[in-house]
């Protein structure tokens, strides 16, 4: 039949979108298209109709490569990365302030005093 | 977390277990994580219904399209038969990969609607006579549809949350389209807001109708099992009492009837006792015997065939230069 001989030429293509000059490009959606040019123009009919947007990538399916279902679970951080982050450093402030005042009062520099 | 490696060593039973679990503790199913084949399988028959009423619901609004009243509305209209033909390509792309392992592709869900096999909404098998009718489904028809779709946004694959999530967002912009023209009606002449009435009381059947036949305290095992694999959350009742008690105040601050002469709000069960539509109506509807069912597939698979050409001509350009 010509229907299905039609339908096994289309490949699926993701869709992502980038808002402004500044932003990331984020995921849209996905859709079924005989190319990338005709992909590139349905993405901005399916996906852009109202939404602000600078540019815009199509890419097939089987070119993305992702982590198969029982990997994902691994992605789960564990808990104990507090030396790689900011907060891991939240005594610091305090740190600074007391030998800021120390210094005050050693000196009597605060004012009014 | 060993336990998710060896998945594939499982039973059935196990699977089955660790799935149910799963859902529980509110964690979302992707299209290639291991799922039930039943509910695949419900997936498959609500999300292609679902995308297959969007594309059917644009053909009663599209006629309307060529006789909007001034270039504004008819801009608008236009915005939204678009906007419902966009919801159709989002939701089959969900059902596709769902078929997918089925050996199935979207001309499978186009030949299923062509020889009836796939339903659609029953609201869409109606007639839009007029130009109320184009507000009345705009304000009251996708009014409904947000109350369903709203409940569907936390369901439990992730996929067909992720469309509707982009959904909700546009038919919120059809709501008021459809308010807006209701209301010009609802405030112009009497010639207007007669035609307004006539409208409601069209469409009012048709809007009971749309929820599904009520529970009367036996859940069906199809909604049961959808609850379970929270797919759904709501009861066809549920959602009915939702509409009801949102929209039946606004027809009458408008001063319009519904055509029920018994209905009226209980305080004390917090429901809207009202008459019921006829279900055997209703279910010889959605088989395809509506008033414009027939017309309207006609449409649809007509203009399938007269694009064709399009498909083809694109395909060898792509086979040319690829
Ligand atoms: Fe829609
Ligand atoms: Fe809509």
């Amino acid at each position: 039949m010509s229907n299905q001989t039609n339908n096994e030429n289309f490949v699926i293509y993701e869709v992502f979108s980038q808002k402004t000059v500044s932003a990331s490009f984020v995921h849209q959606f996905s859709l079924l298209a005989p190319n990338a040019e005709v992909a590139l123009s349905m993405a901005r009919e399916n996906f852009l109709r109202r939404e602000p947007c600078f540019n815009l990538w199509v890419v097939k399916r089987d070119d993305i490569h992702g982590l198969p279902p029982e990997e994902r679970p691994f992605l789960e951080r564990l808990d104990n990365k507090s030396y790689r982050e900011t907060k891991g450093y939240g005594d610091l402030q305090g740190r600074w302030r007391r030998h800021k005042d120390e210094y005050e009062a050693q000196h009597n520099t605060k004012s009014g005093s | 977390m060993n336990t998710q490696l060896e998945h594939s060593d499982l039973t059935e039973d196990a699977k089955m277990e660790a799935f149910l679990a799963k859902i529980d503790r509110g964690e979302k199913i992707e299209a290639d994580d291991w799922m039930p084949d039943d509910y695949r399988n419900q997936l498959i028959k609500l999300i292609s219904m679902h995308g297959i009423s969007e594309i059917m619901g644009a053909l009663p609004e599209k006629e309307w399209v060529p006789k909007a009243p001034t270039l504004r509305r008819k801009l608008a209209i236009m915005a939204k038969v678009q906007d419902e033909m966009g919801h159709g390509q989002l939701l089959l792309r969900v059902a596709e990969d769902l078929i997918a392992p089925l050996g199935k592709t979207r001309e499978d869900i186009m030949q299923d609607l062509f020889a009836g096999r796939l339903k659609f909404h029953n609201v869409f098998h109606m007639e839009a006579p007029t130009w109320a009718d184009a507000g009345v489904i705009g304000w009251l028809v996708d009014g409904a549809a947000i109350i369903t779709q709203s409940m569907s946004l936390d369901t439990s694959y992730a996929p067909y949350a992720r469309a509707l999530h982009r959904i909700c967002a546009e038919e919120k912009f059809h709501a008021q389209h459809g308010e807006s023209i209701v209301l010009e009606l609802a405030e112009g002449t009497e010639e207007q807001r007669q035609m307004l009435q006539e409208s409601i009381t069209r469409w009012w059947p048709s809007l009971l109708m749309f929820f599904g036949p009520p529970e009367n305290g036996n859940i069906t095992s199809n909604q049961a099992s959808n609850m379970r694999y929270k797919i759904r959350s709501q009861t066809n009742e549920e959602l009915r009492q939702i509409f009801l008690k949102k929209y039946l105040p606004r027809i009458f601050h408008l001063g319009f009837t519904v055509p029920d002469e018994t209905i009226y709000f209980d305080e004390a069960e917090d429901k809207w006792i009202y008459q019921q539509p006829d279900w055997e109506e209703f279910k010889q509807i959605v088989k395809g015997k509506g008033p414009r069912s027939a017309h309207r597939l006609h449409l649809r698979e007509m203009s399938y065939e007269e694009t064709k050409w399009v498909r083809d001509a694109i395909l060898s350009y792509g086979r040319q230069v690829g």
